[in-house]
């Protein structure tokens, strides 16, 4: 039975990681090992191609953009949508309710139909191919995820902790800051993951909004020596590029994702 | 130390009246105990003590002080959650600690007051772990020692004993009682269980749908309830209420038929009250109550006899080693003076003057 088990999950693993893994083979390939058919499977790895990425093709400019773009919706989403999803949390009524409601209706909206006014909302004021620009249109995109994780995260902790904290001796923020602030890092850490994510990967918002100077990694990857053969193996190099600090990231922190997204299902 | 006064004290959210017109003196040392059942706006009260709500109407004396108007901070009582309200991200130590160190009380105190009030409800032991590595019983213990801990004018406590098994409230109650006579600080306390009510209190406020029903002492709130609700919602099997009529002094229902003290008077639409233990069984063809016996219920330091006259429960407890039969004729006898008698209407306790 443990062996069956075994054979299977390692089955799925192999599918699961098929397409990385064979990106990452293509990457090492020569431009002309990547298009055989069969798929060759004994060559002579290269690294060429990544060097080309990051030194003449400016990969570390991209990653920088990427990065800012990243760090400022994680930052802001997060801020914001701790200090909103408390108060719903904590002072339910039928505004929250209709603020929740309002919330998930935008973000069921498809990116499409908001797209084109962006477009020219950024033309218009200035900020077209500008990081300012996509930190303000991920952030208005995430936001509504942001509040509703971390109203739900904040439900979980109990409002005695508060009272108590006030009965001894806090004021109403000093409670907030001594009883809630300790214990919310799980829900922050793992909310923060999410939209790190979604920053990360946003393919579709960079692409219309931005030209040269604040593309980000996905939209550049998928340009990469387009003009010709090796586009292959050079988008797989940068590809694999882009997925690394991902992997890192979810490996360090992969105990308290687990945390903060069991802390919501089943309480203390 | 202090005395608390509640002034006509109301708590009303929109159409919906939580407490209405509670006015009750608290004198200083004493144990208070706001029983009743869930939503009879018993913690409301509490809370608006503490200052976690804020009164719609009426005034909260602490001491020489009107305190409506302060935070809860600056009220100088202590209060202990039915949750319990640790705080999880500190050690047992830490959390009883966290008063002293949000008011600014010199930290070369700290230790001593610490492990003082840690000893008082006997954490010794337990100092270095986190609130999740306690038992439940643990926990509201390091509740009691943060509360202790600040020496303060007043104890609330919220239910502090419905979270914990049955066997550790009983001895946690009598920690409780015996650390409010030590200590001898003004307490409130909040429960549904007349028990804790009973054996804790100096003084029992019964409170119904917002308002206080009867306040007085234990014994007098079991011996001579002020209404009917009261009267049902005290001892243990609750008071047998039989509804009926009286007719020339004498009480009547279907199987029941009791002479009232005093002179004969006529009144309908009434209840009678008798509690289980004011209920013997009588010599053959004797007793104000004849049915068929309903069921038997050894509780091995006494025996309950139920009998349904007219659908009505009436239980009586007797000696332990009473054996019976279900279904066999008995009758059931008590002493006039211990009947209750209840206006079935409107539920006020009907006293005659001259019985």
């Amino acid at each position: 039975m443990t062996l069956l088990a075994w054979a299977f999950l390692v089955l799925f693993a192999v599918y699961s990681s098929f397409p990385f893994i064979w990106t990452f083979l293509t990457s090492i390939k020569q431009p002309v090992d990547a298009f055989a058919l069969p798929p060759v499977w004994l060559f002579d790895p290269t690294l060429a191609h990544y060097a080309e990425l990051w030194f003449e093709r400016g990969f570390a400019s991209y990653l920088w953009n990427t990065a800012i773009v990243t760090a400022g919706t994680v930052v802001i989403s997060i801020s914001i949508g701790a200090v909103a999803g408390y108060a719903l949390a904590r002072y339910p009524g039928p505004l929250g309710f209709w603020l929740l409601m309002l919330a998930l209706v935008f973000r069921a909206l498809p990116r499409m139909a908001v797209l084109l006014p962006f477009y020219q909302i950024s033309r218009a004021l200035g900020l077209f191919d500008t990081h300012v620009l996509l930190i303000l249109v991920l952030v208005s995109i995430n936001q509504p995820f942001t509040i509703w994780m971390m109203r739900s995260f904040f439900m979980t902790i109990p409002a005695d902790i508060e009272e108590a904290a006030m009965v001894d001796g806090c004021s109403r923020l000093g409670a907030f800051l001594r009883a809630v602030v300790p214990v919310m890092w799980p829900g922050v850490i793992t909310t923060s993951l999410f939209t790190f994510l979604l920053a990360y990967n946003e393919f579709l918002m960079p692409l219309i909004l931005t030209a040269t100077k604040a593309q980000t990694l996905p939209v550049a990857i998928s340009q990469f020596g387009a003009e010709d053969i090796r586009f292959w193996s050079l988008s797989a190099a940068g590809a694999v590029s882009i997925t690394l600090p991902i992997v890192v990231l979810i490996l360090m922190f992969q105990g308290r994702i687990v945390d903060g997204l069991v802390q919501g299902a089943v309480k203390g | 130390m202090a005395r608390i006064r509640l002034c006509n004290l109301t708590k009303r959210w929109g159409q919906v009246v939580g407490v209405n017109n509670v006015s009750i003196d608290i004198a200083d040392r004493e144990f208070l105990v706001l029983l009743g059942p869930s939503g009879c706006g018993k913690t409301t009260t509490m809370r608006m003590v503490a200052g976690l709500e804020d009164p719609s109407a009426g005034e909260i004396w602490i001491g020489d002080r009107l305190v409506n108007d302060l935070e809860p901070r600056d009220r100088d009582v202590a209060m202990v959650f039915q949750s319990y309200g640790l705080y999880a991200h500190l050690t047992v130590y830490e959390n009883i600690r966290f008063p002293l160190k949000v008011r600014g009380v010199p930290a070369s105190e700290h230790d001593a007051r610490v492990r003082r009030a840690a000893r008082m409800v006997e954490l010794d032991g337990l100092l270095d772990r986190k609130p999740k590595q306690l038992s439940g019983g643990q926990r509201q213990r390091v509740a009691l020692a943060r509360a202790i801990v600040r020496e303060p004018t007043c104890f609330l406590m919220d239910e502090p004993l419905s979270n914990l098994d049955a066997r550790l409230r009983v001895s946690t109650r009598a920690e409780i009682k015996h650390l409010q006579r030590t200590l001898a600080v003004t307490t409130i306390y909040v429960t549904h269980d007349q028990v804790e009510a009973m054996t804790l209190a100096h003084r029992v406020a019964v409170m119904d749908r917002g308002a206080v029903r009867q306040l007085g002492t234990p014994t007098e709130i079991y011996d001579d309830p002020a209404d009917l609700f009261v009267a049902g919602f005290i001892g243990s099997p609750a008071m047998n209420l039989i509804p009926g009529d009286v007719v020339g002094g004498l009480f009547r229902a279907e199987g029941v038929t009791a002479r009232l003290p005093g002179a004969p008077f006529d009144r309908p639409g009434v209840v009678l009250g008798i509690r289980a233990e004011d209920l013997r069984l009588a010599p053959e063809g004797e007793g104000q109550i004849r049915h068929a016996v309903y069921s038997i219920e050894p509780l091995g330091d006494s025996t309950l006899v139920n009998l349904r006259p007219g659908g009505t429960l009436v239980t009586a407890r007797v000696a332990k080693d009473h054996v019976g039969t279900s279904g066999a004729i008995v009758g059931l006898a008590a002493d006039p003076a211990r009947l209750y008698l209840f206006d079935a209407r409107s539920g006020a306790r009907i006293r005659r003057p001259d019985a």
